[in-house]
Formats: C-alpha cells, structure tokens, sequence
C-alpha cells in the first residue's frame, strides 16, 4: 500500500526579495581653506563730570526802601492787629459745620471675618477691641443651651493692621471646652483679654504667651458663678491710686463678683460680691408666697462714666438696677454659699422692660443717661433720676441684642437686631427713625453683639448668629465731635414729655 | 532792631499767628518769617488775588478803593492790608489756642 516515491524538488521565487548588487565609485571633497585673522576691540576710558551744587539762589528777598516800608506797615498795624485780636474771640464761625463730602455720612464694611471651622455651628458671643485698637477679639458659642454645654468652643483675634489678614482665619485661636459667652480686653494691657464661660468661669488669657496662654481663672466653685457669666468688665481698682484693675463679673445666677488677680498664683481672688434678690423688684412684678431673698439673673451692667462707684445691671426679669459698689444693702438668703459676705447694690430701680433686658450703657457724655434694649423690641432711653423713660425707640426689626452710645457722638447710639441690622440713631435728628439701617449678618442672622471702637473711633464690630464678625468704618460725620452736642444730649435728657 | 523788624515781630507775636509777609508790588517777597517755598507761593498766587480784587472795587467805582481782603478757609485765615507799593499777608489759624 505505500510505496517510495522520489518527487521533483519545487523552487519558490520570492515576489519582492530582490538580489542586490555593490558596486565601487569614489568621491572627492575640495580642500578646505583655513585662514588666520587677529582682531582687537578698542580701548576705552572712564571720565567723571561734576555739576556746582546748586544753592538756595533762587529765593531771594528784594531790596527795598527801609524807609517807606515803615511808614505803610506802621499805617497797616493798628488795624490788622485789631483784626487778629478780634478774630480769635470771634463767634461767627463756631457753628459753621464745614461738610465736604457727601460721603462723610456714609457707613462702609471694611471686614468680614469668620473661623471657618467654627463658623454656623456656633455664634458671636462677644466682640472686644483691645486698647490700641488694632485688635479685634470675639468670642464663638451659643445663647441657646438645652442642657450640658459640650460645644467646643474658642477665642479668635484677628489683628486689623497687620497686611497677611485672612478672613476666614484667626491670627490667634484659644480653644475652649465650653462656650464662652462674654469677653473684654484690658483698658490699657493689648494683650490680656477676659472672658466668662457658661460653667460660670472667669479667665484671662495673655495673648502674648508662648504656649498656655491662660493666666488665670476663678475657677468652679462656692465662689465663682453657678450659671453662665453674662458680662465681664476691668474696673479701676480704688486702692491703686488708678494703676490696676480689677474684673467685676455678672452672671445668670443674679451674682456680680469683684475679682482681683494675684501676681503669684494663677488664680483669681474674690473681693467683694452682690447679689440681686427679689426684694428689689419693683412692687407689682412681685410674686405672693415668694421669699424676698431668691436671686434674680443678671445680663449686663454699665459703669458710670463719672462716678466709679454707680452701675446699672440689667435683669432677666427686665428689671433694671441702679447700683452702688458701696451700697450696704440686705445681705444676700442663707442658701448661697461664699466666701465673701454678699449684699444686695441696689439703691434703685427702674420701670421695667417687658422682657429680658438685653443691653444697658451708660452714656459717656453724660452723668445721669443710659440706654437699654432687651427682648420687647425697644430702645429706652432714661435719666438716672427718673424712673420712667425719657425716650423709647421701637424700630420693629426683632430682639434687640445689643445697644451702645457712640464714644465720640454724644447724641450717636447704635443697636443690634434681630432681623440681622445695624441700626444707627441720631437724637439730634428725628429720634424714631434711625439715620442708617446696615446689613450686620451674613443671611440675615440676628446680629448678637457690637462694639465701638475706643482707639480708632470711626471703626464699628458687630457678630452675628452664624459665627461671622463684620467691621464698619463710619464716616467722618459720624465719628468726629459736632458743636453743642452735649448740650443736645442733655436737653433730650432732660425733657419729660 | 529796625523799626520794620519790630512791627513784624509785634504783629508775628498776635495769637494763632503762623505767619507774615511782606510783598512788593511785583509780587516779590521783602520780608517773611516762613520758609522760602511757601513765602513764593503765598507772595504769587495772593498778591495776584488782591491785584484781581483791587481792580475789581475800583471798576465798580473808581472813586472807592480796596481797603482789606480776608479769605477764611477751612484751616486758616488769611488776611491782606494792601497799600500803594506793598501788601502785608498775615496768616492766622483761629483755634489754635
């Protein structure tokens, strides 16, 4: 079945090999010319020129008779003379307002400022210039506590001057454990600043410390508050003959503390202590079957401007006291424990707000005005000595947070609202309409704090309910003293219609 | 001390005075108690003024005559006594006191 078989062998040709061939063929380049040139750049040579000094030839007095200049400057004296005399006791121009722009009235927002960790999750609590007015401090926590605070919380400053300024960045955070509701710097110290916390804390901070810049504190205590501090203050200390301060601190639980710092421990030490108690109120808020001694919760306080001695606080119950550091009034019930015997301040009280009262403050043109807002929508202006409100505002934009005289215009206040506006009235012009209404907040958050700043009067803080701070500069009308506008102030004071 | 130097000096001596000078008819500065620069200045553009003012009053009446020119600015005053061959400046600031 198989069987060999030779087959012829079958050649394939490549279709696109082909064969190649080399072949020899010679070149030849021409010869290259090479050629040998030497240069030489010239010489050079320095020479200096020199101009005269010019002198002072230009001005020259011109020659004159001696003789005749005499005679006219001794016909020209006795009048000018006259003329200059009377000038400087002349009258005529003293109440020549010069306005020269336009926008010499205007309010302008020169900042906006905000801890972006911080920012809608907490509030402006307090803002607070420091004494040489390029520091701006605020505090970060919240008015509205249902129960325990756990909000970590913060002091942020932010220095104004200084040209690497990030708005959403402080320049120094001091973070905190629990909110913190109130703060002030030190009167002449740029660097120490106060706060109190809600657990009735009082602390100073030196922002000038490297690491812990906590120097001291009240502690939580008998002593210290036993509800949140509402307002921090330095006051002079009288037996320093005007060197020292010391802090007066006011809180929920109706206590206003005196504090003094000691220079060895970094604790603060308790000097003196008032407490407001229900025997104060006025007769038709009291309640029947209630003790006289039960406390009555502070929210704020002034000082007077004159007398060292007289501050007003405002209350919970939207009473408003008029008080004296050396008042020896009822020592405070039994049941509140300290270390210092507590008294009541109270020499006298004021037809109330129906309400919290939010804000008081003193004027500082004017021993016996102060002004207050609080959560009945309203301004009051009052006399020391009347109980009734000379003047009551009522703009209608919400709670009123805070209320503050201008430290410039004595006729000049400024409020807070609720609906998230900068309110600026001026009694001397129509007193129930305001003379500027600005946007304080960033979406129309209410507006919690401002303060005037006491250095650089034509700057303006306020902070508001989403965590931001907002910088205002004020024109030149509003922040330079007008002709006569004490006297305005003390006769819209002390009118009675 | 001459005479002249007394008047001034008198006159310098007034409240709130900052300055005065004495111009001649060209307008060229005789004596002066500020530096060079303002006194150029001064002397020029207020002696131009009261030559404007002078010519002024006489065109209304040519019997009348430019007797004191005051000009009040926001800082000071400035107050010329022209006579026939010179002008007296004086500058005063008011609230200085």
């Amino acid at each position: 079945m198989f069987t060999d078989e030779d087959l012829e062998p079958v050649e394939c040709l490549s279709c696109w090999k082909k064969e190649r061939y080399t072949d020899e063929v010679g070149v030849q380049t021409k010869d290259l010319d090479v050629e040998d040139v030497g240069v030489q750049s010239k010489k050079y040579e320095d020479e200096g020129t020199q101009t005269d000094n010019s002198r002072d030839n230009y001005f020259k007095l011109a020659e004159t008779d001696e003789g005749r200049l005499e005679k006219f400057l001794k016909k020209v004296e006795p009048r000018l003379s006259k003329i200059l005399e009377k000038n400087m006791k002349s009258v005529a121009f003293d109440d020549y307002v010069i306005r020269s722009y336009e926008d010499d009235l205007a309010v302008t927002c020169t900042h906006t400022l905000c801890h972006d960790e911080l920012k809608d999750e907490l509030q402006i609590t307090g803002v607070s210039w420091n004494s040489t007015g390029s520091v701006l401090a605020a505090t970060y926590g919240r008015f509205d506590h249902e129960d325990w605070c756990t909000h970590k919380a913060a002091l942020c400053t932010w220095s104004l001057d200084r040209r690497d300024i990030n708005p959403k960045k402080p320049n120094v955070v001091i973070d905190s454990p629990s909110c913190i509701m109130c703060l002030e710097f030190h009167p002449t110290n740029p660097a120490w600043v106060v706060g109190g916390n809600f657990s009735g804390e009082v602390l100073v901070w030196d922002l000038n410390k490297e690491d812990d810049l906590l120097i001291s504190t009240s502690g939580i205590g008998d002593d210290a508050h036993r509800e949140p501090v509402a307002k921090v203050q330095w006051i002079l200390d009288p037996n320093s003959k005007g060197r020292s301060y010391n802090i007066i601190s006011v809180g929920g639980d109706g206590k206003v503390l005196i504090w003094t710092m000691s220079k060895k421990k970094p604790k603060l030490k308790l000097v003196e202590g008032f407490v407001l108690m229900t025997q104060s109120l006025p007769r038709n808020m009291k309640v029947r079957g209630v003790r006289g001694d039960k406390e009555i919760g502070a929210t704020c306080i002034s000082f007077n401007s004159e007398d060292k001695d007289t501050f007003i606080v405002g209350s919970e119950s939207g009473c408003i006291f008029k008080c004296n550091l050396h008042a020896q009034g009822n020592p405070a019930g039994s049941h509140i424990v300290s270390s210092v015997p507590l008294r009541s301040p109270v020499t006298f009280t004021f037809n109330p707000h129906h309400g919290p009262v939010h804000s008081v403050d003193y004027s500082p043109f004017h021993r016996n005005a102060f002004l207050t807002s609080g959560m009945d929508q309203c301004i009051r202006i009052y006399n020391v000595l009347q109980d009734q409100p000379t003047i009551t505002v009522e703009p209608g934009e919400g709670y009123l947070y805070s209320a503050k005289w201008s430290p410039v215009r004595p006729t000049l206040l400024a409020a807070a609202t609720e609906k998230g506006n900068l309110l600026l009235y001026d009694l001397k012009s129509d007193q129930l309409v305001p003379i500027h209404k600005i946007e304080a907040s960033v979406d129309n958050k209410p507006v919690y704090t401002l303060q005037f700043n006491l250095t650089r009067r034509n700057l303006l803080a306020t902070g508001d309910g989403s965590g931001y701070i907002r910088v205002f500069k004020l024109g030149d009308d509003l922040s330079s003293l007008a002709p006569r506008d004490v006297e305005h102030l003390s006769h819209v004071i002390n009118t009675t219609d | 001390m001459s005479e002249v130097e007394e008047t001034l000096k008198r006159i310098q001596s007034h409240r709130g005075v900052q300055g005065t000078i004495v111009v001649n008819s060209e307008g060229i500065p005789i004596r002066t108690t500020l530096d060079n620069s303002t006194t150029v200045q001064y002397a020029g553009l207020i002696h131009q003024l009261a030559q404007k003012a002078r010519s002024t009053v006489r065109e209304l009446d040519p019997q009348n005559d430019l007797t004191f020119l005051r000009i009040r600015s926001k800082k000071n005053e400035i107050m010329c006594a022209p006579g026939n061959e010179y002008i007296l400046l004086v500058i005063q600031t008011p609230d200085a006191s």
